[in-house]
């Protein structure tokens, strides 16, 4: 029982192999049914929330705060389902919103720049130019996203434990290289991995449940525990109340705690 | 009146930054002062000597002078000894407990820092609330507003005061004495007293009262942890280590919330408070304390068998031997801003350290993560033996139930002698306070009541920088003549005014300016204005100073002075409660001061 996600830039091939990962390993697929799953869950408009995960924050949504509530509904959506463990998830923010989970395998997909203008200009029945510039535009969007919601540049390959450069291979190769790494001993479920995407999982729910009234406050768990963090030197009785209805509303919270005036920790969603 | 120039506008400017950046808090109070000391001859609005003058000021040497003669108090346990006769006196009553605590603290304030009296009574009165069985919510607050209005008994009782003289100076008005403002400060402290005896059921969370209610849970340290769970003896089964990681004191916390106290380490070797990495072993046993909800969880899951009562750690964990205590992050802790194990805590003490109390919260998971405020509460068990190293450390304030073992009190003579000495030479000689002080600080080091070392550890550095930082932007607001500028066009805005209604609006907005700026800052700025607004009114300036130098200690309806943040914590207060006892207070506090200068001085 493993967890693969899969990183891509537009026309990177990134979806083939990744249905052919899952159909070679037995695993389901998650992408775009994740968007729909967290839409009717906290009836969203899909659309927002494409744009969410797609589209850099403008100066508005950042004081807003929207993206991240609409951030915090799909990482509850994703956590839920990877919390079941052989799932492959295609997707831009995949080794993100998984990040600190032991044994997720993570994985960019990459191609030359050439390589996918063509294939685009080839499928959209545009110059390679028109091309190179949609593509261009697309992965400057991406890269601006990812780093100014969580400060790190989806280029940067220290993010993942396997890059690979699809025009120098062939999407069976690579579909290969997948299934072989996530055969590894780091890869395997342990007991320790599945209580930290359990604990994801919740944390991501609390977090989900808050978030529109309580943008700013991180939420972590471990082993059950849930720790909602504020950044105020106090909070308020609407807080406390809150999170009581929320607590009786999931099984497994074992202990919930409000701490003020604090450093959120890394791992905090 | 003088027409607007630039270098007015500029130090407005700046006045209207210190208040900003004190409000918003984006650096420290202190920062913002030496801010200022840069500034203001950057700006040729103060010459150098003058951004640098604060440094040499009479105040600054003897609010040095005082923390250190403060410390030497301290370290001779002499006000420690106080308690005892204070309390014979008071007997079991809890209004004259209140009163008799109160009126000490009030004394001792007034010769030392308020938040060094509060501090260092702070241990006393949690072991009086549970000797008398008083809550500590009905004791704490009284005390920490008493501290604070001992301030004003003397002149060299809080910073705004033993500024006031140095302030006047530029206006050639005759300096106060030191007992000038007796009258007027015990007056304030038996009307603050007098506040909580009579409405102290109405304006204090009660212990006795309501059910299951926050404030019950408030009132008293064990009613609050007693929701914490328990002691539990456990066994672990012959298989624990087979076929698993290990597991260590620290998965436990981390997994269930429970502390061990106390286990067996193979072959037989009890060890109290274990280290956090130490690992369990098959067929031990264990003293654990927690919830039992969580401990059943914890027994289910890990296959360890709860004993219906202590037996292997019986003796060892009798309360002769050890317990918890409840220990205060003291004002300048070196735990301030660390965690425990950026300290070291559990190596070097070898306690246990379970839960944290902050802002009406009991932190109990991932306490290792909790970057330490002062005020916070930390429940700790341990021996007597070990929790007494701790508290010799320092920095933690608390008290065990032992008799308390003063560092030096062959030395509390001598730091008598110097008290008595510096008062005489104020008093009876008439020689400038900094020097009297001084005299008794020194006398004090020569001695060796405390160590040159330690006298320059106890100064507070950032009280330090932040009076001397803002005295030249007292003297550039009178200087460019901002100062009479902003007097005369408040006083054409409000028309003539009596002087009684003159002085009541300035303490009015001292107690505002309070609140949000430092004390300090709310004096400097504001004496060079009341002055210039007095002398244009034709009322008493030095009454207008003085109104404001006393106001700013009128800080009690939110928890932002030093001492109120000491004893919210603790008394496990919330703010409201401040709110609700603070507002009252901080009435009589202005009709009382109003009227006793009219008394006195016959404004």
């Amino acid at each position: 029982m493993s967890i693969i996600t899969i990183s891509r830039g537009s026309y990177s091939m990134g979806v083939i192999v990744a249905e052919q990962v899952a159909q070679r390993l037995g695993y389901s697929i998650i992408s775009r049914d994740l968007l729909l799953d967290a839409s009717d869950r906290f009836h969203i408009p899909e659309i927002r929330l494409i744009r969410a995960i797609h589209d850099a924050p403008s100066i508005l949504e950042r004081f807003s705060h929207s993206k991240q509530a609409y951030l915090a509904y799909i990482r509850a959506a994703l956590a839920e389902r990877a919390s079941g463990g052989n799932v492959v998830y295609h997707g831009l923010a995949g080794h993100i919103l998984l990040k600190n989970i032991e044994g997720v395998l993570k994985v960019r997909i990459t191609a030359d720049m050439n390589y996918r203008a063509a294939r685009e200009a080839e499928r959209e029945g545009i110059s390679v130019d028109e091309a190179r510039s949609i593509l261009e535009k697309d992965d400057q969007q991406r890269r601006r996203w990812t780093k100014s919601l969580h400060g790190v540049d989806p280029w940067d390959s220290s993010l993942y434990d396997l890059a690979i450069r699809i025009d120098h291979f062939k999407v069976d190769d690579a579909v290969e290289f997948i299934c072989r790494a996530v055969e590894s001993e780091r890869f395997r479920e342990t007991k320790k991995s599945l209580q930290m995407i359990n604990d994801l999982a919740l944390a991501c729910k609390v977090k989900a449940e808050i978030v529109d009234e309580f943008p700013t406050l991180g939420v972590t768990c471990q082993y059950g525990n849930i720790i909602v963090y504020t950044k105020d030197k106090s909070h308020g009785s609407k807080l406390h109340k809150h999170l009581e209805a929320v607590r009786g509303k999931f099984s497994g919270i074992y202990n919930l705690e409000i701490h003020s005036a604090a450093v959120f920790p890394p791992e905090a969603v | 009146m003088e027409p607007l120039t630039t270098d007015m506008i500029l130090v407005m400017c700046m006045i209207g930054l210190a208040v900003f950046l004190f409000v918003v808090e984006w650096v420290r109070v202190d920062v913002v002062a030496i801010l200022m000391m840069v500034i203001l001859p950057l700006l040729h609005l103060v010459t150098p000597k003058e951004a640098f003058v604060g440094m040499s000021s009479n105040a600054v040497i003897s609010i040095i002078a005082v923390i250190i003669i403060g410390a030497g108090l301290d370290r001779t346990g002499i006000i420690n000894r106080l308690v005892k006769p204070v309390m014979a006196i008071a007997g079991k009553s809890a209004s004259r407990v209140i009163i008799a605590i109160s009126l000490t603290v009030a004394v001792i304030s007034s010769f030392m820092q308020n938040i060094g009296a509060a501090a260092l009574f702070l241990p006393a009165i949690q072991r009086i609330s549970k000797m008398q069985k008083i809550p500590l919510s009905r004791l704490l607050m009284p005390v920490g507003f008493s501290a604070i209005l001992g301030g004003t008994i003397t002149l060299v009782g809080c910073s705004p005061l033993i500024l006031l003289n140095d302030l006047l100076a530029p206006f050639h008005l005759e300096p106060f004495g030191l007992f000038d403002v007796t009258p007027i400060g015990l007056a304030l402290v038996a009307s603050g007293i007098a506040c909580f005896i009579l409405f102290g059921r109405l304006m204090l969370p009660q212990g006795d009262h309501g059910e299951g209610s926050h404030e019950e849970q408030g009132s008293d340290p064990d009613l609050a942890f007693s929701d914490l769970g328990e002691m539990y003896e456990l066994v672990t089964p012959e298989d624990f280590t087979h076929y698993r990681d290990p597991i260590t004191v620290l998965d436990l916390r981390k997994r269930y919330l429970c502390n061990v106290l106390a286990m067996t380490e193979p072959p037989d070797f009890k060890t109290l408070s274990p280290a956090p990495e130490t690992v369990l072993h098959s067929g031990i046993e264990l003293v654990v304390h927690g919830k039992k909800e969580d401990l059943s969880r914890m027994a289910a899951a890990e296959g360890m068998q709860i004993k219906d009562t202590l037996e292997t750690y019986k003796f060892d964990l009798d309360s002769s031997k050890s317990g918890i205590v409840e220990a205060v992050v003291a004002p300048r802790s070196n735990l301030i801003g660390k965690t425990l194990p950026e300290v070291n805590f559990q190596d070097r003490f070898r306690v246990s350290p379970m839960s944290i109390y902050r802002q009406e919260e009991t932190y109990r998971s991932r306490m290792r993560d909790i970057r330490f405020q002062a005020g916070d509460v930390i429940r700790l068990f341990g021996s007597w033996k070990r929790l007494k190293t701790l508290q010799q450390e320092g920095g933690l304030l608390f008290s065990i139930p032992t008799e308390m073992e003063y560092m030096r009190p062959e030395k509390a003579i001598w730091a008598g002698i110097w008290l008595v000495t510096a008062l005489v030479m104020i008093m009876g000689f008439k020689i400038q306070l900094s020097v009297s002080l001084m005299t008794g600080a020194l006398g004090m080091i020569i001695t060796r009541v405390l160590s040159v070392d330690e006298a320059y550890q106890s100064v507070d550095w950032r009280t330090i920088f932040l009076l001397a930082g803002l005295i030249p932007l007292g003297i550039a607001t009178e200087k460019t003549g901002a100062a009479a500028w902003i007097a005369h066009s408040v006083l054409n805005l409000i028309g003539t005014v009596s002087p009684i209604v003159l002085l009541s609006v300035i303490g009015v907005l001292s107690t505002l300016f309070t609140l949000v700026i430092s004390n300090v800052g709310a004096t400097v700025l504001l004496v060079p204005l009341v002055v210039n607004m007095a002398l244009a009114a034709h009322a008493d300036p030095r009454m207008a100073a003085l109104v404001v130098g006393l106001a700013t200690s009128n800080s009690f309806v939110l928890p932002t002075h030093q001492v109120n943040a000491l004893y919210m914590g603790p008394g496990r207060y919330r703010t409201f409660d401040f709110l609700k006892a603070g507002s009252l207070v901080s009435i009589v506090f202005l009709v009382v001061m109003i009227a006793m200068i009219a008394l006195i001085y016959g404004v």
